[in-house]
């Protein structure tokens, strides 16, 4: 977790010295805000990163959250079953991840490959084609979503919203989980070594399928946050959150070839380029539109970095 | 020879049979181990040395044929099976995850937990007590617990392996390739290890094709070729060369 700390810390020192009203609570509480939904899904990622996998199908498991949050909560919907649904139903999607890479080895790059094309077609049959949204002030949507006016009316600017809360939760949770639990022990065994492992007797496919199936049930967590947000899903939502969510995972420390990782440092990855974004947009060296360019190198500077921290340590 | 002594066998293998789709991995071969023994079980490359060893250890079923443990026939489909007899592996590339700890290592798939209910966690501190201990009971000094098993030398960690199949009450210890990859001094620690673990009681199956190796430490030599038993023999029986002729067919016995 080092690594990631540095570079937050040096990335946040730097803006805000050169960047005019980088260093502001309406600026801090958004960069934040945009960071909850790729953090909430960089959860999983890192998870299944840690255990040697990825997934690749996260967009479409959080835009079919969302769809099945957002149909079932409206118009006098049950919000609790809309909220389950949107949880167990990406489960289950990623439970089939998790099925086709241990029983028919199939490598989970490939797997989720297909399965990012195939759910996305499962959205689209869902939502019948069309985009879904809604002007109803259901209360679950500020629960999960909503803004938190008690603390704007306290601190001008401070725009925080519920989500960042969940967010903190979750990964503290999940951190939690990782380090200090049997499952967690055997997430870093199989992305460590996993012949080791089994020969210790740890169960690699029935850990794997877990990790699948918490990575879409984040997916669709992060749907959910959207949704109350946004009160807006579209079939495209989510498109590219896979490619973001691995980025803010290695930027925060996690190693693509499995093992070793950490949630806060998931956490602090996708800090670190929701910060990126806001500098870039803020001091207008470049078109905003360009972000993507300066995340790039971020990405591989930050994989560097931590690289050569792991080895002094 | 199978036929004598059935109460201090440990490990009888009796005509065993694993076929590969259309390759004979081993073709019908017997084994035994006795109560505190060093076998030696040597062969060339692709003898079948760790596919029999995979057999006996639950990661390969075997096609025919049929495993005794302390005498009772047992069925080992999963290495789960083979720990709870008592057989505990050191894989050569597989004993330890590098990036994790010595104690997670320790305690892999048999982690200590604190529970309250439904939950539980795991009880780090007493096992990074209980490893320390364990380590240290069996004359392996380490600095500390915590410190992660990718820093050890290769010697140091085959003693770890050994000291956790020893503290989880092993009865057969297979050793495979323990020292093909170490240093002269380090190799002579974990012989020293293996020797150790017998006086204690366990049998050990030491698996090489280093002749030098396996022939200062072992009781009894099993020489596999393509599959085929080729023969046991006691030290006394054959010297190195002979060992050594055998495994490679110069010599047939």
């Amino acid at each position: 977790m080092a690594g990631p700390l540095i570079t937050l810390t040096v990335i946040f020192i730097l803006l805000s010295l050169f960047v005019p009203n980088f260093f502001t609570v309406r600026s801090l509480s958004g960069i934040i805000n945009a960071a909850t939904l790729t953090g909430t899904i960089t959860i999983g990622t890192t998870l299944l990163m840690i255990a040697g996998e990825f997934d690749l199908s996260v967009g479409p498991m959080m835009a079919m959250g969302a769809f099945l949050y957002g149909l079932n909560s409206v118009e006098g919907g049950n919000p609790l079953w809309a909220l389950l649904l949107a949880l167990l139903v990406p489960a289950l999607m990623g439970s089939i991840n998790g099925f086709i890479v241990t029983r028919a080895r199939i490598p989970s790059f490939i797997t989720t490959l297909s399965t990012m094309l195939a759910y996305r077609g499962m959205v689209w049959i869902y939502s019948g084609g069309q985009m879904f949204q809604t002007i109803d002030q259901a209360r679950i949507y500020d629960i999960f979503n909503g803004r938190m006016d008690y603390v704007a009316d306290a601190v001008k600017g401070a725009n925080f919203r519920t989500a960042s809360l969940w967010l903190i939760g979750l990964v503290l949770l999940f951190q939690y989980i990782l380090v200090r639990t049997r499952f967690g022990n055997h997430v870093f065994s199989i992305g460590g070594n996993v012949g080791a492992a089994a020969a210790q007797g740890v169960n690699a496919k029935r850990v794997k399928v877990v990790c699948f199936m918490l990575s879409g049930a984040l997916a669709g967590f992060a749907g959910v946050l959207l949704f109350s947000q946004f009160k807006t899903v579209r079939i495209a939502t989510g498109a590219g959150e896979e490619l973001k969510a691995i980025a803010a995972a290695a930027v925060g420390g996690t190693l693509l070839t499995g093992g070793s990782g950490s949630i806060i440092g998931a956490l602090l990855g996708a800090l670190i380029i929701s910060m990126l974004r806001t500098g870039v947009v803020l001091a207008n060296l470049i078109p905003a539109d360009n972000f993507e360019a300066i995340v790039g190198v971020t990405i591989v500077g930050a994989a560097i970095f931590n690289n050569w921290i792991r080895k002094q340590s | 020879m199978s036929s004598n002594g059935h109460d201090t066998l440990v490990v009888r293998m009796e005509k065993i049979v694993k076929r590969f789709g259309t390759i004979v991995a081993l073709n019908g071969v017997d084994f035994t181990v006795r109560q505190r023994e060093v076998v030696g079980l040597l062969g060339d490359n692709g003898a079948g040395k760790s596919t029999l060893i995979k057999v006996l250890t639950g990661v390969h079923t075997l096609t025919s044929g049929q495993i005794y443990f302390e005498g009772r026939p047992v069925e080992i489909p999963s290495p789960r099976e083979a720990r709870a007899l008592g057989i505990e592996t050191c894989y050569q590339d597989l004993a330890l995850v590098n990036l994790m700890s010595i104690t997670r290592n320790f305690f892999l798939g048999r982690e200590l937990v604190r529970r309250i209910g439904p939950f539980h966690w795991l009880d780090m501190r007493e096992m990074n007590s209980q490893a320390r201990s364990a380590l240290k009971h069996i004359g392996i000094d380490i600095r500390s617990p915590q410190e992660r098993v990718g820093k050890l030398s290769g010697g140091e960690r085959q003693s770890i392996a050994i000291g956790r199949a020893r503290h989880f009450g092993a009865k057969l210890l297979i050793l495979d390739e323990p020292t093909s990859a170490l240093s002269v001094g380090e190799t002579h620690k974990v012989l020293t290890y293996t020797l150790n673990a017998k006086e204690r009681g366990l049998s050990v199956i030491f698996i090489t094709h280093n002749v030098g190796h396996v022939y200062q430490v072992a009781d009894r030599f099993t020489v596999l070729r393509r599959g085929n038993l080729v023969g046991t023999y006691t030290k006394g029986e054959v010297t190195e060369d002979d060992i050594a002729d055998l495994i490679t067919g110069e010599r047939d016995r």
